[in-house]
């Protein structure tokens, strides 16, 4: 289904600008197949922007990406059916209940009724959601959100998630258990794409890439990344790269 | 199941998980329809009628007792001179002043013509006008009669027997309550799929389906059928009412109106979806809406027919599709036309609302 190599997305000289401003400026990368690939930077560097424009939400202004082998210009609404997203902004319907939720967008995404009852109820479980079946989304914690916001990135068993600050605002304990979510998924074989500005979950990443005012200024694996700039913690790492950052939060 | 099955569902549990919506849905026919037509009744009684009787004489009292059995008129009490009564208009206790000059008993008597003087407040157009029609009417009836008693045959006026048809007791609330019926259409099958989208947008509820494979042409099509329902049900509420509160009884037939009503909701549902891609906020769409329901309502004849409009401003009626629904409702109500005879309204209609409903799925962007 990928047609080079075991790439999932492919990026070239991808770059977007609003007016002047360059919010994602010419950016190169690849994700592998099944790696979990940390997206990082602080808050206003581009990274919900880069987001966007892979997910088939915003046209890029110039520049090249294909995402499970089709093309970011012209085939996005064929990439939509092999990806899952799950905003940084809450977007499930608060008005409707965990389940149906669940249900609507398993119909969406063409999940056969007989799979998705079995799929949202083994994901309910997994989740530790099921005694919240029929509770109104909006009356859920925020972390249980994000967790059912995750689900429903997942529901579809799609090719690659993207998950946009999935973490932001939770604390961090059920952090933790939020990435052995994640893990899961990588292990039913999802390619994850995660954002994040806490850099010690970088640690959970098989690479990061790592972005300043727009650009990708250092991508390779936590340890690589840490030999290479001398620095004791991917933290330390995004310090010396911030340094030239001319963005403030 | 298809994604457009679960979108039509998903519309449905929204719906019904708010009270307020529904509690709407049901309230906004109800009160339009058993409220307005009671209090904005354009029917013109209680004209406040102030006579300059000059004359004085028995057959001035005559007249002034036939107008104020008329019914339409409260005759105050005379005034001596026309200046004071002019002063009683000015305050506004005076709608409408009539004059009888000195010695009609006389002149009428010898056979000479008599000029009766009317004058009409019309700061009140509708009162002065049809005020001043009421009298005058009752004036020559009432020479008419005196001049056909005493034997002058000859000079008998002739009278104007207006015949109104399709209304002839010109009752207005056989006028106002189509009216109300196609108000209702708009603001339910106009405002409610409007507000629908862009709560979706300022929830954040849009984008989870934007980056979803969902068709563009699903997602428009499940909330012009659902709110289309939501119309056919409210419509019908209005039509109840019309019947057995208002006894309006339709001498035509209901699927012309049903079809009529469906074909004018989709082209409602349509044009507020359209409404609602360009709008970002409730406020904007809210205020957009507004504007076009406005020229909608005060053009296409709802209140004010078309044919008394300016020359000009009846062509544009012709691109407002409220017109052709207008003329539908009215046509198979009053007169019982049928599908043939409305064969172009329709047609219009149906290619305003297929029009409309494209440019909303093509206005709608999934990616920007």
């Amino acid at each position: 289904m990928i047609d080079k190599g075991d790439n999932v997305i492919e990026v070239r000289n991808l770059t977007k600008k609003f007016g002047d401003f360059t919010a994602v400026d010419n950016i190169t990368f690849e994700v592998h197949k099944g790696e979990i690939f940390g997206f990082l930077g602080a808050n206003g560097a581009g990274k919900t922007t880069a987001m966007k424009m892979l997910t088939g939400l915003s046209f890029p202004t110039s520049g090249e990406g294909k995402v499970a082998g089709f093309d970011v210009w012209t085939q996005s609404e064929l990439i939509k059916k092999h990806i899952g997203y799950m905003s940084q902004k809450f977007a499930l319907y608060g008005d409707l209940t965990v389940k149906d939720n669940l249900d609507i967008f398993a119909g969406i995404y063409g999940v056969p009724p007989r799979q998705s009852g079995k799929r949202i109820a083994e994901l309910l479980d997994r989740l530790s959601l099921a005694g919240e079946r029929d509770t109104l989304v909006r009356d859920l914690p925020q972390g249980w959100k994000q967790k059912l916001a995750f689900s429903v990135a997942i529901v579809h068993k799609p090719e690659i998630m993207f998950l946009d600050e999935p973490t932001g605002g939770v604390d961090p304990s059920a952090r933790r258990q939020f990435w052995e979510l994640i893990y899961e998924a990588v292990d039913e074989g999802i390619t994850a794409f995660v954002t994040t500005h806490y850099m010690d979950e970088a640690e959970y990443c098989g690479r990061i890439s790592m972005m300043v005012d727009g650009r990708i200024d250092a991508l390779d694996s936590p340890s690589a990344l840490k030999r290479k700039y001398g620095a004791a913690s991917v933290a330390e790492v995004f310090e010396i790269l911030a340094r030239g950052a001319k963005r403030q939060d | 199941m298809s994604p457009f099955r679960y979108l039509f569902i998903k519309e449905f549990k929204q719906f019904m998980s708010n009270p307020f919506m529904p509690m709407v849905l049901v309230l906004l026919p109800l009160l339009l329809m058993l409220l307005v037509p009671l209090a904005a009744n354009m029917e013109v009684r209680e004209i406040k009628l102030t006579v300059v009787d000059r004359d004085c004489s028995a057959l001035s009292a005559r007249l002034v007792d036939r107008i104020s059995k008329s019914g339409y008129f409260r005759a105050g009490p005379s005034c001596m001179t026309y200046p004071q009564a002019m002063e009683k208009m000015r305050k506004g206790e005076a709608d409408i002043i009539l004059e009888i000059p000195y010695g009609m008993e006389k002149a009428l008597e010898s056979g000479k013509d008599m000029e009766i003087y009317i004058a009409a407040n019309a700061v009140n157009s509708t009162k002065g006008s049809i005020g001043g029609g009421y009298l005058s009417s009752i004036v020559s009836d009432f020479s008419a009669e005196l001049s056909g008693r005493e034997g002058h045959d000859a000079s008998v006026p002739l009278k104007i027997v207006p015949q109104y048809r399709y209304n002839p007791h010109l009752d207005y609330r056989l006028f106002m309550v189509p009216a109300l019926m196609i108000v209702v259409i708009i603001l339910v099958g106009g405002f409610f799929p409007t507000l629908s989208i862009v709560s979706e947008k300022e929830n954040g509820t849009i984008e989870q389906i934007n980056v979803s494979p969902v068709r563009k042409r699903d997602f428009i099509l499940s909330k012009v059928l659902f709110y289309g329902i939501l119309g056919v049900f409210a419509f019908t509420l209005a039509i109840l009412i019309a019947h057995f509160v208002y006894g309006l009884a339709s001498h035509g037939g209901l699927a012309e109106i049903y079809v009529g009503a469906m074909i004018f909701l989709v082209f409602m549902a349509g044009f507020g979806l359209m409404i609602s891609n360009y709008s970002e906020t409730m406020l904007q769409a809210v205020f957009m809406m507004l504007f076009f329901v406005l020229i909608f309502m005060l053009m296409s004849g709802i209140f004010t027919p078309v044919s008394s409009m300016e020359t000009w401003s009846q062509y544009v009626t012709y691109a407002l599709p409220t017109r052709y629904f207008v003329n539908i409702l009215r046509a198979v109500c009053l007169k019982g036309s049928q599908f043939s005879d409305l064969a172009f309204d329709y047609a219009m209609l149906s290619g305003f609302a297929v029009v409309i409903n494209v440019l909303a799925v093509v206005t709608y962007r999934k990616q920007r």
